[in-house]
């Protein structure tokens, strides 16, 4: 239908245009290249390319290690993504319910729990809920948390979807004397969840980049794991560079999965 | 790119096959002294042990949850290659959980970090801290102290170019690092109440800020500097002698624990028979180029 | 209730100080990292594909790298590399550095709203492609983006939250909440506190926001 911008401002250009575009981009790349060489040459300058330095990632050993962490890093956001869809589900049911006592609570936790910051929770299940008698275990003093938080975005991106839905189907649903329960998880739900997918696997992102804040709780997981070859082997750079590299894979990848699903609302 | 880089390198690369440490901080330390010092250490008979409920619920778990560090050099660190951690607190601790379940290595290990300690002590996430856990009466309030083990006072560390402090009076105005949470910050408050104090999770990382140039003293227990005078990428030196009060490293343990008593009866034990001093030797003496083993403090 | 006016008397002012820290926190990296999305946006537009290749790569990192390892790698690795950055244009720099990545991904969207007719009109008046998209296309884009760039805004504010994993000179409201909670038996108290403000703050910046766009919005 509606071509993209690109195109049609800079599309089937006359030959002085493309001539003109062939230079700027060869000018371009020459730059960015300039760059590149010269944040290369910053490492070097720092010393930062010294083999002493790297040579720790040529040892299976690290990583091993590395792996483990990413290990602790994927379980807690496994767990995680699992209790906020659950929960988001509840909470999208509270929501849409007409009864007023299950609707306003729902609103007011998921209110509540979106518009506190993840972090804050964390800080809280460790340090203040011992205090009131409620003791859990490390990992879940990080899970829970993150899934709480993530459950509530995740109830609004359900109801995004489940508004999406055209109100033909329900009243088609509903005229062929399906219940109410039915008409929404064998009718609505599905087609709500197909326009949704994307956001959701965009919520699982943002839970595997909760899980950094494992070491205010002492959990361990990658960012822990980097620190101690960090205290062996002082490569700081090499080290802190190859785990931010290895999050951004991690999490790219996540998000290519989703392109493969779902189709975008209308 | 000269010749004798490339030659560098090159004989670099070679070493990388061979994985021989052509870096480490300070002294590596004598993994085989070490872990013979721990395999030999005693073991409680069962009378001990029933007779302390907190090792008795140890034993019956089966294995000791340790709270400790894996990146402090001297006292506590993890070789990731063989998982192992050694130091002067570790061997304490493998010591600690042989003594109660007859193998040094069944502990289970919680990272803290000095604003972590009490905590996971008061949540029941670990059974002990070993930590180089100073002992102060605020802390007393919320968890119990066995020991002292261990004693050390303060100093002050600079740059190997900083001849402008030259000890704690001078660091008046000046960005000095300290680990949150420790008895660094009162120290300071006390004998440096001028400075401009940051505070840092980890003494790896004040080790770091100090190198980098965030700061241009770090104040910590004197112990922990003395491994550090080669920081890698320009050196480091002690300013001035050790100052304040000796500062008591203790064993945490849940507030009000019969474990108090247990481990202090554990302490004398190793003191007396020399497994103290030796320990001192393998993790600190022979890595600072120190040879005169201090005493134990005393124990209550 | 006693013990939150009893916290508010101890703490009052270090409460007022946390918050007034977080808006300023929120608000110097929004505006950064909104301008520097909105000039990334405009470059992507450009028939240059090394640039186009580039920016890509810069908005897929930034989207995806947790800001506790950007954060990390601004203050602790950089300076090994002779980059000295204080902490707080530290926690500035990561917090615009990802807004500038999520504002892209929204703008690019909000350009895709605007008919391609627009733009062909434009052109056959005699603009210039550059001038098409500063003084049509992008207007319209950053009218029509108003709500998901609120949510970017509250999501911002709750991120600042980051500063109390450095040295960072003064407290905001997360590192006062640990604080107290590391201090005093008044943990439940603070954290009450100290969400009431999140929260309000962010219900301020929604109704601001639902405001703008009713205001702005392009109905078609």
């Amino acid at each position: 239908m509606s071509r993209a911008l690109e195109d049609i401002l800079f599309g089937a250009p006359n030959p002085k245009a493309r001539a003109a575009a062939r230079a700027m981009s060869v000018a371009v790349a020459a730059v960015l290249l300039v760059v590149a060489a010269g944040i290369v040459y910053q490492f070097h300058a720092a010393g930062q390319l010294d083999a002493r330095l790297w040579k720790l990632f040529a040892w299976p050993t690290t990583w091993g290690f590395l792996a483990k962490g990413m290990f602790g890093t994927l379980a807690s956001a496994t767990t995680a993504a699992v209790i906020a869809l659950v929960l988001g589900l509840v909470l999208l049911l509270g929501r849409l319910s007409r009864l007023r006592f299950a609707r306003w609570p729902s609103v007011a936790v998921i209110e509540f729990l979106r518009g506190v910051p993840t972090l804050l929770l964390i800080y809280v299940c460790f340090l203040v809920l011992p205090s009131a008698g409620i003791k859990l275990s490390t990992y879940w003093m990080l899970t829970l948390p993150v899934g709480l938080s993530t459950a509530a975005v995740v109830a609004e991106v359900y109801r995004a979807g489940v508004l999406a839905v055209p109100r033909g189907q329900t009243d088609a649903a509903r005229s062929l004397g399906l219940t109410e329960a039915q008409v929404f998880f064998f009718v609505v739900f599905p087609q709500a969840l197909r326009y949704i997918v994307p956001a959701l696997v965009a919520q699982l992102v943002i839970v595997v980049k909760d899980t950094t804040f494992g070491y205010v709780v002492t959990y361990g997981e990658l960012m822990q794991n980097a620190k101690v070859l960090i205290a062996n082997y002082h490569a700081l750079v090499p080290v802190y560079l190859v785990v931010a590299v290895l999050y951004c894979l991690v999490n790219y990848a996540i998000s290519r999965a989703s392109k493969q699903l779902g189709r975008p609302m209308h | 790119m000269s010749i004798q880089s490339i030659l560098k390198s090159t004989v670099v690369a070679l070493a990388i096959v061979t994985g021989a440490p052509l870096f480490a901080q300070g002294t590596p330390i004598n993994t085989a002294a070490f872990d013979t010092l721990v395999a030999q250490g005693p073991v409680a008979d069962a009378a001990t042990i029933a007779s302390s409920t907190w090792a008795s619920k140890i034993k019956q778990a089966g294995k000791l949850r340790l709270g400790g560090t894996q990146t402090s050099n001297l006292f506590s660190l993890l070789n990731e290659k063989d998982g192992k951690i050694r130091g002067f607190d570790a061997s304490l601790a493998q010591l600690i959980t042989r003594y109660i379940l007859g193998d040094g290595s069944k502990f289970q290990f919680t990272q803290v970090n000095s604003s972590t300690r009490e905590q996971v002590l008061i949540n029941d996430q670990v059974d002990i801290v070993l930590a180089t856990y100073s002992i102060n009466p605020a802390r007393a309030e919320k968890i119990s102290f066995a020991g002292p083990y261990y004693t050390s006072q303060a100093g002050v560390l600079v740059k190997s170019n900083n001849k402008a402090i030259q000890s704690y009076n001078d660091l008046a105005g000046k960005k000095t690092a300290t680990q949150a949470g420790s008895t660094g910050p009162a120290i300071l408050a006390q004998f440096a109440p001028k400075a401009s104090v940051q505070e840092f999770q980890t003494h790896q990382e004040a080790l770091d800020a100090l190198r980098q140039g965030r700061v241009d003293a770090y104040v910590t227990d004197h112990t922990l500097l003395l491994n550090v005078l080669s920081l890698g990428t320009g050196d480091a030196q002690l300013a001035g002698a050790p100052f304040g009060a000796q500062d008591p490293y203790g064993v945490g343990l849940p507030k009000g624990s019969d474990g108090v008593a247990f481990i202090n009866a554990f302490l004398k034990k190793i003191e007396a028979d020399g497994t103290w001093a030796k320990l001192w030797t393998v993790s600190i003496g022979q890595r600072t180029g120190s040879t005169a083993v201090p005493t134990p403090p005393a124990l209550p | 209730m006693g013990n939150v006016s009893r916290l508010l008397a101890d703490y009052g002012p270090a409460f007022g100080q946390a918050l007034l820290l977080t808006w300023k926190l929120t608000a110097v990296s929004f505006v950064a990292g909104f301008m520097l999305g909105t000039v990334v946006t405009v470059l992507r537009l450009l028939p240059l594909r090394p640039l186009r290749f580039v920016l890509t790569v810069y908005v897929e990192i930034f989207r995806n790298i947790p800001s506790v390892a950007l954060l990390i790698f601004i203050v602790f690795a950089l300076p090994d590399l002779n980059v000295l950055i204080d902490y707080e244009p530290s926690v500035i720099l990561t917090l615009a550095l990802v807004c500038s990545a999520f504002t892209a991904d929204y703008l690019r969207t909000g350009i895709n709203t605007v008919a391609g007719g627009q733009a062909e009109a434009a052109l056959s008046l005699g603009m210039r492609p550059i001038r098409v998209i500063t003084a049509v296309v992008l207007p319209q884009a950053l009218r029509a983006v108003v709500q998901p760039m609120t949510s970017l805004l509250i999501a911002l504010m709750l991120s600042t939250s980051l500063a109390s994993q450095v040295p960072y000179p003064g407290r905001e409201l997360t590192a006062l909440v640990a604080k107290i909670a590391n201090d005093s038996a008044a943990g439940m108290s603070a954290f009450a506190v100290a969400a009431a403000m999140y929260l309000a703050s962010g219900l301020l910046i929604a109704w601001a926001g639902a405001a703008l766009e009713k205001k702005v919005r392009i109905l078609r």
